[in-house]
């Protein structure tokens, strides 16, 4: 229940930043409804002037007039306030995108890589989507359901006060009214999309074991089973349907019943049968506007009805956001110690200590000095936070404790090279994937580099060089090859600090070597090169080999 | 259009239930106007008649009849719309099945190297909400502008009928705008903005996810602003045009109820003039203007529905895209007919993927009939491609595959969310009860059911009982087993299966498929039951 809380303040805080705009969508929709009351008035007017008063058509051009622009001033209102709900979704929707990047920001690499990346995807872009309904429907119909009933109560009130109160009762309290409408809606929903995801699955199941089926010669009765199985749903699902449809049917009901009895109820009046009340005053003007408006008094809320279901999806969407957004609050409570720049040729670590559980740190009060142009192996027992080490020289993580100064800066703060276990690869040519960290780099910077890791020969075999994409027929880059490419991007950055994660694990000998190589020429550029590693041919390119184990370092 | 023409008459194989149904929705909207028509009618009626009355004149109005008419028509209004919602609700539900079971049968014809390319979680979920896309297809866009058309004509008949030609034509200038501006403007309006949606849409999707999945890189580089930055600016474009789509839309409903509404006011001009030229009477003015306010109704359902309908033509297009039936040209002839002796052979075959050097070359093997034969090689060697040529998936590059009917066990284990037995009986589904029991034993996992509840029954999956890797491998076994083809491939049958009861396994597997003909592969010869000949592939 607290996370539905959380979401429903959280959609609150939003509702907040789009305000000027979900007020002028309400304010449109307002005068929507004001132009309603008046084309009914108009209406009823000319009716009452034409066949009460017998005046000629052609000396009414004045009530025409004011029917004709309270038309096309509803029209306008109407299509202004599509207009301001569809603005005010584009902006929250984009206010929350940039929520959630600021919350990945916040998260790190680290962190971010034990989510999967379809997940995120999704937040980003589906469950933001989501929202729209909500802000741009549902919101502002809202206020709606509640402003314009009670104007029209207003006039009818002022017309005749016993048909006023005929609508209140049918609608005994407004609130009520829509807590009707909210729990069937709900119910509606939640079984309807229930069955719909029930029949996704099973034929989602079906398709994703189609070659198994077709291996077997069992297409067939599958099919019949899948026939069999939706028919199984729909009965048990219109079951319970046909309760949660009752819910709009007595919304019809009160409002058709509304509608009888002030017709007749007025008609008696006209015609003088009823003696008590403001009957008496009833004309064919106040008696055909109070007719006409008591549709538009139940239209709001039967919109609401319709738009109840965006609340339940941006609830669920809200949710997950929500709960996304939070997980790096509360990471982010202890806060780091100020930095403090330290030699500006040097990474300092001072006193660091981090802990996933606090029996067990992974680092313990470690200090370590680091020069540059060194080139350093840590090696160790896995477990032994080697990566963790690197994560927090990288500025991927924070220590819950001690200060790391890299070359006289925050970690992170200047960019430096990283080779991760998992090589980073986006769809498009060599050319795409190396611009993607360095966008101004030139097309001859780009193919050294590729040279210089030993894709010179398969970029010779692709027609359009490093403009030619770097999977081709659906066929992948080997994991060595793969690796490569992500090494080459340090190649054209030409960073001062380079840092790898175990830059040979898993990889053919020849993407080995290669691997190897490039190091070298790297180290021999003069650049600060850390690795972690167990690989004894890069432990013996390093200058010096640290063994980080329980927690502290000491050189191998 | 062309692109929906196949689930059209797929929607339109139940025309009594959509018969029923739009007439159910047409009884709802009639009662609803003849409610507010006939209650206008009735109020302008008394008022004349009371002022006849106040000013001493004798006068009378039978009450009874329009008075019931007013209660009829709330009472059916009421009625006819619970009907119609759960009857139409009932009919979207059956509609589904429909389209899915269609879907599903169509994919079964296409041959499995063209489903490659669209397997994967995207693609299906993809699909799902192509499929949903066109459940509704009816109840949002077919049934409601249908009636929307018929309710409008019967206006202008009754105009003509009872009013004057003139108005008629009147309302046909009105109103025939106004339909067309609530259905094909709002379509032809946001077709180019909502059709390439869903495209753009997954293009995003695939920028987003390298976006995370580099996140290390861009981090490191200083990149993650920018970067995002451009994912921001392409979600904003794509947004941007759902908005422009939902500013038309709301355009195209405030000019449609314009129309209309200047409809209510022709017919009030003219009908006030034909009463004063004593053509009709007051209380039947008032009629045809209120009925028509009544039809903003339908009129109002009409433009979200059409704005959709450009998103709905290309749901359709790519479902007619990825199920194409095209059969693949499949031809055996020319080849040589397998030797008696032989359950398999294997001449000079290459398997290659794309312009990449091959996996396989030039192989050759050839097995005779009942013999035991395992194939060993390391990850990335070419087994499961090799066993897909010889289970007929696949087609060499190069060379010829000849073998008899074959029952394969693929490297990935695939169970569906069903009972264990339909789940068994998939691989011969003439099996009775004490065979799948006997083949459970076989594969050391009729204990682990005998145990429960529903025994066979058992449901499995993620609603029902959870397996383990090996448990799920040994019932995929198990299902092969059953099948009675003369020659057996076994692609790593012992995945995540501990070495005793593999042990048990290949013992028992030995006496049940006695005289047939077996290809086991595997990573290690530990990993296959014993055979009569090992391969290596290197």
């Amino acid at each position: 229940m607290s996370e539905q809380a959380a979401a429903r303040a959280w959609l609150g805080g939003l509702a907040t930043h789009g305000r000027p705009l979900i007020l002028a969508t309400v304010s449109a929709g307002v005068v929507v409804g004001l132009a309603t009351i008046a084309q009914m008035a108009f209406l009823a007017g000319i009716i009452h002037q034409g066949i009460v008063a017998e005046v000629p058509v052609k000396e009414l051009p004045l009530l025409f007039t004011g029917l004709v622009a309270a038309i096309l001033v509803r029209g306008i209102a109407q299509g202004l306030q599509a207009r301001f709900a569809a603005r005010c979704s584009r902006k929250i929707r984009s206010e929350v995108r940039r929520q959630l990047n600021r919350c990945w920001q916040t998260t790190g690499p680290v962190a971010m890589g034990q989510i999967s990346a379809g997940t995120l995807a999704r937040e980003w872009l589906d469950h933001t989507d989501a929202l729209h309904g909500y802000f741009a429907r549902f919101l502002p119909q809202m206020v709606l359901a509640v402003v314009v009933p009670l104007l029209i109560l207003g006039v009818v009130f002022s017309l005749d006060w016993l048909a006023g109160v005929f609508l209140l009762l049918s609608a005994p309290l407004i609130p009520l009214f829509m807590a009707l409408v909210g729990m069937g809606a709900e119910k509606l929903n939640q079984q309807h999309f229930q069955t719909i995801g029930r029949l996704s699955g099973q034929f989602l199941d079906k398709v994703r074991g189609l070659t198994t089926l077709q291996l077997f010669g069992q297409t067939e009765p599958a099919a019949e089973t899948l026939r069999k199985r939706s028919d199984d749903y729909r009965r048990v699902s219109m079951k319970t349907l046909r309760v949660a449809f009752l819910s709009s049917a007595v919304l019809e009901f009160f409002s058709s019943v509304a509608i009888a009895v002030v017709a007749i109820y007025i008609g008696f009046g006209l015609l003088g049968y009823i003696t008590y009340g403001p009957s008496e005053d009833l004309t064919l003007f106040s008696g055909l506007l109070v007719l006409l408006l008591a549709p538009e008094f139940f239209q709001p809320l039967r919109l609401l009805s319709q738009h109840y279901h965006d609340r339940a999806a941006a609830m669920g969407a809200g949710a997950e956001i929500v709960a996304r957004l939070q997980s790096v609050e509360a990471a982010n409570l202890a806060s780091p110690e100020a930095f403090q720049p330290q030699a500006l040729d040097m990474i300092c670590v001072q006193d660091l200590s981090l802990a996933y559980n606090a029996e067990r740190p992974v680092l313990d009060h470690l200090s370590l000095e680091i020069r540059q142009g060194d080139v350093i192996a840590l090696t160790g027992p896995s477990g032994g936070g080697k990566s963790s080490l690197l994560y927090l020289i990288a500025g991927f993580m924070q220590p819950d404790q001690g200060r790391i100064s890299v070359f006289g800066a925050e970690p992170g703060e200047q960019p430096f090279g990283w080779l991760g276990q998992s090589p980073f690869l986006v769809h498009g040519s060599w050319a795409d994937n190396l611009r993607l960290t360095i966008p101004d780099a030139t097309d001859i910077a780009i193919e050294t580099a590729l040279r210089q890791v030993g894709l010179g020969s398969l970029l010779n075999s692709r027609e359009r060089g490093i403009y030619s994409k770097t999977t081709e027929d659906g066929q992948g880059l080997s994991g060595g090859q793969a690796r490569r490419l992500s090494l080459a991007r340090v190649f054209v950055a030409n960073y001062d600090l380079i840092l790898l994660d175990e830059p040979t694990a898993g990889l053919d000998s020849d993407s080995e070597i290669y691997i190897l190589e490039a190091l070298h020429k790297l180290a021999r550029a003069g650049k600060t090169l850390i690795f972690a590693t167990h690989h004894q041919a890069l432990l013996t390119l390093a200058n010096r080999t640290l063994l980080v184990t329980d927690g502290s370092v000491q050189d191998a | 259009m062309r692109e929906l023409w196949p689930w059209l008459t797929l929607i339109l194989r139940r025309p009594i239930r959509l018969t029923v149904g739009g007439l159910l929705i047409l009884a709802t909207l009639l009662s609803g106007m003849g409610l507010l028509a006939l209650s206008g009618w009735f109020i302008t009626a008394t008022a004349l008649t009371g002022i006849l009355l106040a000013a001493g004149v004798q006068a009378s109005l039978n009450l009874y009849v329009p008075g019931g008419g007013i209660r009829f028509f709330a009472v059916a209004r009421t009625v006819a719309r619970y009907a119609e919602r759960v009857y139409n609700h009932d009919t979207v539900l059956r509609l589904l099945t429909d389209i899915r079971v269609a879907l599903f049968q169509r994919l079964s014809l296409s041959t499995r190297s063209r489903r490659s390319a669209l397997q994967g979680p995207q693609w299906l979920s993809r699909l799902t909400n192509d499929v949903d896309a066109l459940d509704t297809l009816y109840l949002r866009l077919i049934a409601p502008a249908a009636l929307a058309a018929l309710v409008t004509s019967m206006l202008i008949i009754v105009a003509w009928a009872f009013y004057s030609q003139s108005l008629a034509i009147g309302l046909l200038i009105t109103l025939l705008p106004g339909f067309l501006v609530a259905t094909a403007v709002v379509y032809l309006r946001t077709y180019h903005l909502v059709y390439r949606q869903t495209d753009a849409r997954e293009r995003l999707r695939t920028d987003v996810i390298e976006h995370v999945e580099g996140f290390a890189e861009l981090t490191a580089a200083g990149r993650t602003g920018k970067h995002a930055a451009l994912c921001l600016r392409q979600a904003d474009q794509i947004t941007r045009n759902d908005s422009r789509a939902d500013t038309r839309t709301g355009w195209n409903l405030g000019l449609a109820q314009v129309m209309v509404n200047l409809a209510v006011v022709l017919a009030l001009w003219i009908g006030l003039q034909l009463f004063q030229q004593n053509a009709i009477s007051g209380p039947v003015v008032v009629l045809l203007p209120v009925a028509l306010l009544g039809l903003l109704e339908v009129y109002s359902m009409l433009p979200d529905a059409f704005a959709r309908l450009g998103g709905t033509l290309a749901s359709a297009a790519r479902l007619n895209r990825d199920c194409s039936t095209a059969p693949g040209t499949e031809s055996d002839a020319g080849q040589p007919p397998l030797d008696s002796h032989n359950a398999l052979e294997l001449e000079r075959v290459t398997i290659r993927f794309g312009d990449h050097s091959p996996v396989i070359s030039r192989f050759d093997l050839k097995v005779c009939t009942g013999e035991w034969i395992g194939i060993i090689g390391s990850s990335g060697a070419g087994k499961s491609s090799l066993a897909e040529v010889m289970a007929g998936l696949e087609k060499p590059a190069s060379g010829s595959a000849r073998c008899l009917s074959a029952a394969y066990l693929t490297q990935q284990t695939v169970l569906f969310e069903d009972t264990l037995k339909a789940n068994l009986l998939i691989g011969n589904p003439d099996a009775s009860d004490a065979q799948l029991w006997q083949a459970l034993e076989l594969v050391a996992m009729a204990d682990r059911f005998t145990h429960e509840p529903s025994q066979l029954n058992t449901w499995l999956g993620s609603m029902g009982s959870k397996l383990s890797g090996g448990e799920a491998r040994r019932i995929a076994l198990a299902r092969v087993l059953l099948n009675e083809a003369p020659l057996v491939i076994l692609d790593e049958p012992f995945t995540g299966v501990d070495a005793p009861t593999r042990e048990r396994i290949a013992v028992g597997m030995k006496r049940w498929l006695a005289g047939r003909t077996v290809v086991a592969l595997g990573h290690a010869p530990e990993a296959l039951p014993s055979s009569d000949r090992t391969i290596r592939l290197s």
